[in-house]
């Protein structure tokens, strides 16, 4: 845990509150940095990839292998005027972004970074809090929708509202037939309890479940239906611009990473491995987790509102119920 | 307050907007994500391209013909250049008229490929938009090889062709087709037509029933896929499409699946037609020598012929002037957008970008 390595080292020397005041913002810094550090490096990634997949180059000129192309973007998103349309509802248009920015650094601060220590403040039952920052979107995204004042903002935020409560549900399921499975809601203690058996194999639909759904919930290509540039242009960030619009990217990409480290935590037994250390092997796993959630936005076309929850409702959902009826009787027996 | 349209919302879609293909608008009333009443306004590149052609010399049009349907700008020439021969009596040479078949098979691979990225495009799949320009590209440098041009090739004069194809341009067309064939075959297939998300969004959606080709006049590729088997170059040939084998493809469904097979499959048929006419190409002259201006004696000139999106035909009246009296033009586009304020209701907002997609309109053609 940083945050008690940083409160030890300084309580050494200085009162308990001024080395408390002190490692708190030693932790919100690194914490920031890091989650300013995400979307840059992994909307690097993602560009790279796309243009392999794309049969072209992707970033090339801007610093080595294009690396510098998001902080040039950065730089120029920060230095846009900022413009909207006249009768928006200033408070919740502003207020959106920064939510979303912080829901995104909130899921940076608590999540452990590929070992039990490496986690910058501990909090018991962080899967759930997790999932309650994943969760809060569909209320951002329907306010958003509604303070721009917009038709296309508002249909936009209406199939996000509509798309994201679907899948909350079987995500939930998933996360629920796990901590069964394990017994916590701790990440670190459901990692460490697949020591020898990955739940992939106890569990492989689950993991299925947990792949579509997160996806629809963190509005992730082939499910950027709330965003749907061919049908509503931007959806319900359409009449953000500037860093406004740059903060979203943060909780994108973020929140890309945060799902993927959960599928390696969950079902790919965290860090457990043969061999070499096991931050290495967990971030082995997670970068190719990684990759494989992204390179699913560039093979497949969006589907529709009604047919993705028709397939929320009817299919993953009864799965994960039933997934999670088995793991219950197991457990039971 | 009880309102019964409060759930009701009015949104213009276009003209400037990702998936209209142009610029095109439709005045969209929609409840709840599902359309109710559509309204398509046309005309924002009206040019006036029937006035023009009464303004200029017959050789002069022939850069705006190609502006027409700037995606099939050499069917377009083609066309034009048939209807002032037929006008002027005169016949071009059979080397010519096999190399204006070819190139029209070109263009018409050019522009389903278009389709194909495009229809990508609007259901969300980026790759197969980048894939299918990918593919165009190679026929766009063998274009511009032979005229120059890329877009707007003016490579047809009338009396025959500009230029002659330049040499080794044959193995290059047929190792470029081995290529299409194959990426059309089994990259495309994994990506669209086998590929199930895709299947779902394009199955079932859209489909034109045989009183609306009736009724709206719908031609070429949309109505082959409702199992209307017309085709021009087959009913009525013209060029060598009498001196190839080739099957007219036909789809049944009728919806938006039926008319991206019809596409995919009418690519592999024109490459089955551009190798047999790289065999059997005859040598010899590509143009009969016409004047710069020259005047038509007075006449009633009918010429129709096969765009990639439908019939398209040539009126023209000459009354012994150097310039045309009359040039009506029958763009296929024109009939086919009509169609939409029937397809369109019923359908959810993500369906009018496939339904428009797969009609596959070309607004330069629509407005004229």
């Amino acid at each position: 845990m940083i945050y008690d390595f940083f409160y030890d080292f300084l309580a050494a020397h200085f009162s308990p509150l001024l080395s408390t005041i002190g490692s708190w913002l030693i932790v919100f810094i690194i914490g920031g940095l890091i989650t300013l550090n995400v979307p840059i490096f992994l909307g690097w990634v993602d560009r790279k990839l796309s243009g392999r997949i794309q049969a072209r180059y992707g970033p090339v000129y801007t610093g080595p292998f294009g690396l510098l192309q998001n902080v040039a973007d950065v730089i120029k998103l920060m230095g846009k005027r900022f413009l909207t349309n006249q009768v928006i509802d200033p408070l919740i248009y502003n207020i959106v972004p920064i939510a979303i920015a912080l829901l995104g650094f909130f899921m940076v601060f608590i999540i452990p970074w590929g070992n039990a220590n490496l986690v910058l403040l501990y909090v018991p039952f962080n899967l759930l809090f997790i999932y309650i920052a994943l969760a809060v979107s569909p209320l951002l995204v329907l306010l958003a929708g509604w303070g721009e004042n917009n038709k296309y903002a508002m249909l936009g935020g209406f199939r996000g509202a509509a798309q994201i409560t679907t899948y909350e549900l079987s995500l939930l399921i998933v996360f629920i037939s796990v901590a069964l499975l394990s017994g916590s809601y701790d990440i670190t203690t459901i990692a460490a309890a697949q020591s020898s058996v990955w739940y992939v194999l106890y569990l492989p639909i689950t993991l299925v479940v947990f792949g579509i759904s997160s996806l629809a919930v963190i509005e992730r290509g082939p499910f950027d239906i709330p965003e749907a540039t061919q049908e509503l242009q931007a959806g319900w960030k359409i009449e953000y611009s500037g860093i406004r619009y740059g903060l979203f990217f943060i909780a994108e990409y973020v929140r890309l990473l945060v799902i993927s480290m959960l599928i390696v935590y969950l079902f790919f037994g965290g860090g457990n491995g043969l061999f070499l250390p096991n931050y290495l092997w967990f971030w082995i796993k997670t970068s190719i987790v990684t990759i494989f959630m992204m390179s699913l936005r560039w093979v497949f076309n969006r589907p529709r509102i009604d047919q993705l929850i028709n397939i929320g409702f009817n299919w993953l959902l009864p799965l994960a119920v039933v997934n999670l009826l088995i793991v219950g009787a197991v457990m039971f027996f | 307050m009880e309102n019964k349209n409060r759930n009701k919302i009015t949104i213009n879609i276009g003209p400037v907007h990702p998936s209209t293909h142009g610029v095109l608008k439709f005045v969209v009333e929609i409840d709840q994500d599902t359309i109710k009443k559509v309204e398509p306004e046309i005309g924002f590149v009206h040019r006036g391209v029937e006035k023009m052609a009464e303004m200029k010399y017959f050789n002069s049009f022939m850069p705006i013909a190609d502006k027409l349907d700037y995606i099939s700008a050499l069917n377009w020439e083609v066309l034009y250049a048939t209807t002032v021969e037929n006008a002027l009596g005169i016949t071009v040479p059979p080397r010519a008229i096999y190399i204006r078949t070819l190139m029209c098979e070109m263009q018409r691979m050019m522009s389903h490929l278009l389709f194909l990225a495009h229809m990508g495009e609007d259901l969300g799949n980026t790759t197969l938009f980048m894939w299918g320009f990918r593919e165009r590209e190679l026929l766009m440098d063998l274009t511009e090889e032979v005229s120059g041009g890329r877009l707007a090739p003016m490579y047809v004069s009338i009396g025959g062709l500009y230029y002659d194809l330049p040499e080794g341009f044959s193995e290059r067309l047929l190792s470029t087709l081995n290529i299409i064939e194959s990426k059309v075959k089994n990259e495309y297939k994994a990506l669209s037509y086998e590929n199930g998300l895709f299947k779902m969004r394009m199955v079932g959606v859209g489909v034109i029933s045989k009183e609306q080709i009736v009724k709206y006049g719908i031609t070429g590729p949309n109505i082959r896929a409702s199992g209307v088997k017309r085709d021009i170059r087959k009913d009525d040939p013209y060029l060598a499409y009498d001196k190839v084998d080739f099957d007219v493809m036909t789809e049944t469904a009728g919806d938006c699946y039926a008319r991206f097979m019809v596409r995919v499959n009418e690519i592999l048929e024109s490459i089955k037609i551009i190798r047999q006419i790289i065999k059997d190409i005859p040598s010899g002259e590509v143009k009969v020598k016409v004047p710069w201006i020259f005047k038509i004696p007075p006449k009633y000139t009918f010429v129709r012929q096969e765009t990639p999106r439908g019939e398209a035909a040539m009126y023209m009246v000459t009354n012994g002037d150097q310039k045309p009296y009359r040039l009506k033009i029958r763009a296929p586009s024109f009939y086919t957008i009509q169609a939409v304020k029937e397809l369109f209701v019923g359908s959810k907002v993500a369906d009018l970008v496939a339904i428009l997609g797969s009609l596959d309109p070309v607004p330069g053609e629509i407005d004229r």
